[in-house]
């Protein structure tokens, strides 16, 4: 196929010829000012992970949502976190003894592997026992790791007693 | 005269190529250097976010309108909330409204460094790229003091924010502002009007209003044509009537309106409003509720709404179909970025390779947010 | 070279009993490969250390900073990484031309070190016609590039090596015409006598001889770029364009080759500037020594060291326009060149013989070199006010200290 090569559609430079020069030289000038100012001025990126005046972890502000962690004293057991997930990773279990009749949480699991730290389980909790901690290194050698299991297999916990406020709004949002 | 024959060259441009923001495709014949027709080749990000909406919940549907366009998330919260709030007719206190102005002018800016930066980097200065990213960290602090997050910031809350301004915010943010504005003119001095940086932009891909109407072509792109048209100022939403800031225009300053450099200096002067705009708003904010009371499973009415916000890209809007369960029975997002895509097979004949990449970052096309 | 085969053979007589050619030829290879891996290996890699720190800090990053002190021996380690890597020939290449395209490229670069000098009598091979030679043999690295381009088989590739070519020959053509007024000046293509024809001092440089030749050191500083495929000229391998050029399918050891040649290439642009037009290895004072019995003849140092740094100060203005400049596109390149260099070099040309005759007429002529000399120093003294007036504005703090 003959083609014609239309470079003259593209337009050319601005400026007269000399004009163009001038141009090019003073501008020039002043970007190659602006790089030389910085290569006098101190860089401002850190060497992380060792060379850091601080750990990173102590630098990063209050509310960093790192990695998710529980406190099983405080926790109820009323299930709000689990279905605020949207990506399904936590999962609770809870068994009821036949005899008893007192409830005992069988299993916690947080598969930080899914996780995007939204932070949307951490608002529903009632008594704050899920909670975004500073932690944002958590590489593991294998996926399974990032499975944090809260109870340990074959164990059962009791859950702690929710307040009385609380378990009404944990039965109210519950439909 | 016998006739030269040369051979048309197929080319393929990514998914693997460095001026492709992210995962895109171009199908490139050329002559050499020319390029005869361009294909674009969409959805290789594609996440079936719009699919996933039909399985969460109203609040869980949040964290995944981050990932619809990650470099402005912030935005895209706003508009996911706006269109929940208009569906149900949830109510947001004033303070909120303010906090998601804030937080959403701050994250505008952010990613238009991120473009700026990026299209210096196209057109072959690196150093840029890296001033920029520098500017972008201390708005990423800021927001992860506010938020705890950097890039995926889950803030904007259905009926609210998840959280008031921390501590000493203000007067970091105003530091930054003070700090930024002059760094601005510095960045003209350094690329803007560097003759070369000039010359490989000014009347290069002339989009002229009516094209750019007729293409549909949305926020930045659209202003730079010439066409004065801002969801915030033309259909107002939140706070933002309250609020002065100027619509910057392509105004064809060293070539003709609309072309690679108009869309360049276009976010260079949006910055500067979106600036003005934070500070207002860091003074007019009144004290109050950030979030108004809801249930913590929404059930909006039955119907469906469309509503749409200026996002950094232009036009974001979300059409919203409720059956009056937890979950929405349809969503549908459209977005700057893919009518950005559209207009690149029309207006890319006959320009070289080296403008087609020029081309591609002044359009500030990011690839999930196409594809979604 | 010869006196210093014929002393070997003469102290190891076993050599004798060997056809003369091949004992030169051995020798040579060795001296060949002794340079290779002290010398220009060293100037490469030390380079590439400069380049990647002094980008670093014009990026506001620290740039190398782990193996060794400072980052110091990031080179070597580099090196012995891709020494190390599998060498990858694609399946549809042309595997003859992609296995010899590097080679042809270094030995293009390296050949040049042969008339490079680097002090008043520390020169490979004083060649009568080296300025010549130079042009003449760097021109083999067009070939290298276009070999490498076309036979990786990738369209990627084959454009970043037509866009070389087009834009090497192209250069060569203002960087020979801008010699040619120092060569006027100097009746000699010789590359010490064309130092010898300078003087210590600034004012005494071709640079500031004459208006032409202040033109012509521009045009072939910036020409030199251009051939070197530095920014603002760096399209052949337009990272954001064409992923990585020519080289793009390269890896391994014969990815280190082309940026091997790159790095070499850098001091030679250098070190060819200095040569024609900063006064070369010229001292006003002399401070002679043969490094105790080392060599056959006391060498000046002082010179060398002026002559070293004055290269190193090149480079580095080279590493700093590099990381500021966008780059051309090709056809504005060639605007570049043709309309712009090219005829201001034929006026250099023009000019320097009126300016020639004339000065023999009128000697205040010779006054002018003042002139151009306190212009010269107008541009440093306007980017020290600019960048006082950036640190103002932006209210940026000082900080010297090279080594965080
Ligand atoms: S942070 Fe988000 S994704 Fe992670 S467990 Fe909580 S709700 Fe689920
Ligand atoms: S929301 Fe809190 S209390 Fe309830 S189950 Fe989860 S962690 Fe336990």
């Amino acid at each position: 196929m003959a083609t014609t090569a239309s470079t003259d559609a593209v337009p050319g430079f601005r400026g007269t010829y000399f004009g163009r020069i001038k141009n090019a030289i003073i501008s020039i000038m002043e970007g190659m000012s602006v790089t030389l100012g910085y290569l006098l001025q101190r860089p401002i990126t850190i060497q992380y992970p060792d060379r850091t005046p601080k750990p990173v972890k102590d630098t990063l502000p209050e509310r960093y949502r790192g990695i998710l962690e529980l406190d099983m004293k405080t926790c109820t057991a009323c299930l709000a976190c689990e279905r605020a997930c949207p990506i399904g990773c936590i999962k609770i279990e809870v068994v009821k003894d036949k005899e008893t009749k007192k409830r005992y949480i069988t299993r916690f699991d947080i598969d930080i592997a899914k996780c995007m730290y939204c932070g949307l389980c951490v608002d529903p909790c009632p008594g704050g026992a899920i909670r975004h901690t500073n932690e944002f290194e958590g590489s593991t050698s294998d996926v399974q790791y990032l499975v944090r299991r809260f109870v340990p297999p074959g164990e059962r916990i009791e859950p702690a007693k929710p307040k009385k406020k609380e378990k009404e709004e944990a039965g109210a949002e519950g439909s | 005269m016998t006739e030269f024959i040369t051979e048309e060259m197929t080319l393929n441009m990514g998914p693997q190529h460095p001026s492709t923001h992210g995962v895109l495709r171009f199908q490139l014949t050329s002559d050499g250097e020319v390029i005869h027709s361009v294909k674009p080749d969409v959805g290789y990000l594609h996440r079936s976010i719009e699919k996933i909406a039909e399985k969460v919940t109203y609040h869980g549907f949040m964290p995944y309108t981050d990932r619809v366009d990650y470099v402005a998330a912030m935005n895209s919260n706003f508009a996911w909330a706006l269109t929940v709030e208009k569906l149900g007719g949830y109510q947001v206190p004033e303070r909120a409204e303010y906090l998601r102005v804030i937080a959403a002018e701050l994250n505008r800016i952010s990613s238009h460094l991120i473009m700026l930066g990026v299209m210096a980097m196209d057109i072959g200065a690196v150093t840029p790229f890296p001033y920029f990213l520098r500017e972008r960290e201390t708005i990423n602090d800021l927001l992860e003091e506010l938020c705890g997050a950097r890039l995926t910031y889950n803030y904007i809350r259905i009926g609210g924010v998840s959280s008031d301004l921390p501590d000493g915010f203000r007067d970091r943010a105003l530091r930054f502002l003070d700090h930024f504005e002059p760094i601005i003119d510095e960045f003209n001095r350094l690329i803007t009007y560097n003759e070369i940086f000039v010359n490989r932009l000014a009347n290069i891909v002339i989009i002229p209003r009516e094209q750019a109407i007729a293409w549909a072509l949305v926020g930045p792109n659209l202003r730079a044509s010439g066409v004065k048209w801002d969801l915030r100022k033309d259909e107002p939403y939140s706070i933002y009537p309250q609020v002065e800031f100027d619509i910057p225009v392509g105004k064809g300053e060293v070539g003709t309106v609309g072309d690679c450099f108009d869309r360049f200096i276009v976010r260079v002067d949006e910055m500067r409003e979106s600036s003005k705009i934070i500070r207002q708003c860091l003074d007019k904010m009144p004290e109050g509720e950030i979030q108004s009371k809801l249930p913590r499973q929404l059930k909006p009415p039955k119907g469906e709404v469309y509503v749409r916000s200026e996002s950094a890209r232009g036009e974001m809007g979300y059409y919203l179909v409720s059956n009056g369960g937890l979950n929405p029975e349809r969503v549908k997002i459209r977005t700057g970025s893919f009518s950005a895509m559209a207009i690149m097979e029309e207006v890319s004949k006959g320009i070289m390779i080296a403008d087609m990449v020029a081309l591609i970052s002044s359009l500030d096309v990011i690839a999930p947010e196409i594809d979604r | 070279m010869e006196r210093l085969a014929d002393y070997i053979v003469y102290n190891l007589p076993f050599l004798q009993q060997i056809p003369r050619v091949i004992v030169d030829l051995i020798i040579m290879l060795f001296f060949a490969t002794c340079m290779l891996l002290f010398w220009v290996a060293l100037f490469a890699g030390i380079t590439s250390w400069v380049e990647r720190r002094v980008a670093g800090r014009i990026q506001s990053r620290i740039g190398p900073n782990r193996v060794g002190p400072q980052g110091f021996l990031q080179w070597i380690a580099d090196g012995l990484k891709c020494f190390l890597k599998e060498d990858f020939v694609p399946a549809a290449a042309d595997k003859k031309l992609f296995l010899l395209a590097p080679y042809i490229v270094f030995a293009g670069m390296f050949a040049v070190f042969v008339v490079v000098p680097f002090g008043d009598g520390l020169i490979i091979s004083n060649l009568n016609i080296g300025i010549f030679y130079v042009l003449a043999i760097s021109s083999l690295v067009v070939v290298g590039i276009l070999m490498s381009g076309w036979s990786s088989n990738n369209k990627w590739s084959l454009l970043g090596g037509m866009r070389s070519a087009a834009q090497i020959v192209s250069y060569e053509i203002p960087v020979s015409l801008a010699i040619l007024p120092v060569i006027l000046l100097t009746g000699s293509l010789g590359m010490q006598d064309i130092i010898r024809a300078q003087g210590p001092y600034p004012w005494q440089w071709f640079a500031f001889h004459n208006p032409f030749t202040f033109i012509a050191f521009f045009i072939f500083f910036i020409g030199a770029l251009a051939e070197g495929n530095r920014t603002p000229f760096d399209i052949p391998e337009a990272e954001s364009e064409l992923v990585a050029g020519y080289n793009t399918e390269y890896s391994g050891m014969r990815f280190v080759f082309f940026f091997f040649a790159e790095w070499a290439n850098l001091y030679i642009i250098a070190a060819l500037t200095v040569t024609l037009f900063l006064g070369g290895w010229n001292t006003p004072a002399h401070l002679y020594t043969n490094l105790f019995g080392l060599l056959h003849r006391s060498v000046d140092v002082a010179g060398t060291f002026v002559f070293i740094l004055k290269s190193l100060f090149l480079v580095f203005v080279i590493i700093w326009i590099r990381w500021t400049l966008p780059r051309l596109r090709v056809d504005q390149m060639m605007d570049v060149c043709w309309k712009y260099f090219v005829p201001f070099s034929f006026a250099n040309i023009v000019g320097t013989i009126i300016w020639m005759v004339l000065a023999d007429a009128a000697p205040v002529l010779g006054y002018v070199r003042y002139i151009l000399f306190v212009v010269g120093l107008m541009v440093p003294l306007a980017i020290a006010m600019k960048i006082t007036r950036n640190f103002r504005l932006a209210k940026s703090e000082i900080h010297l200290n090279p080594f965080i």
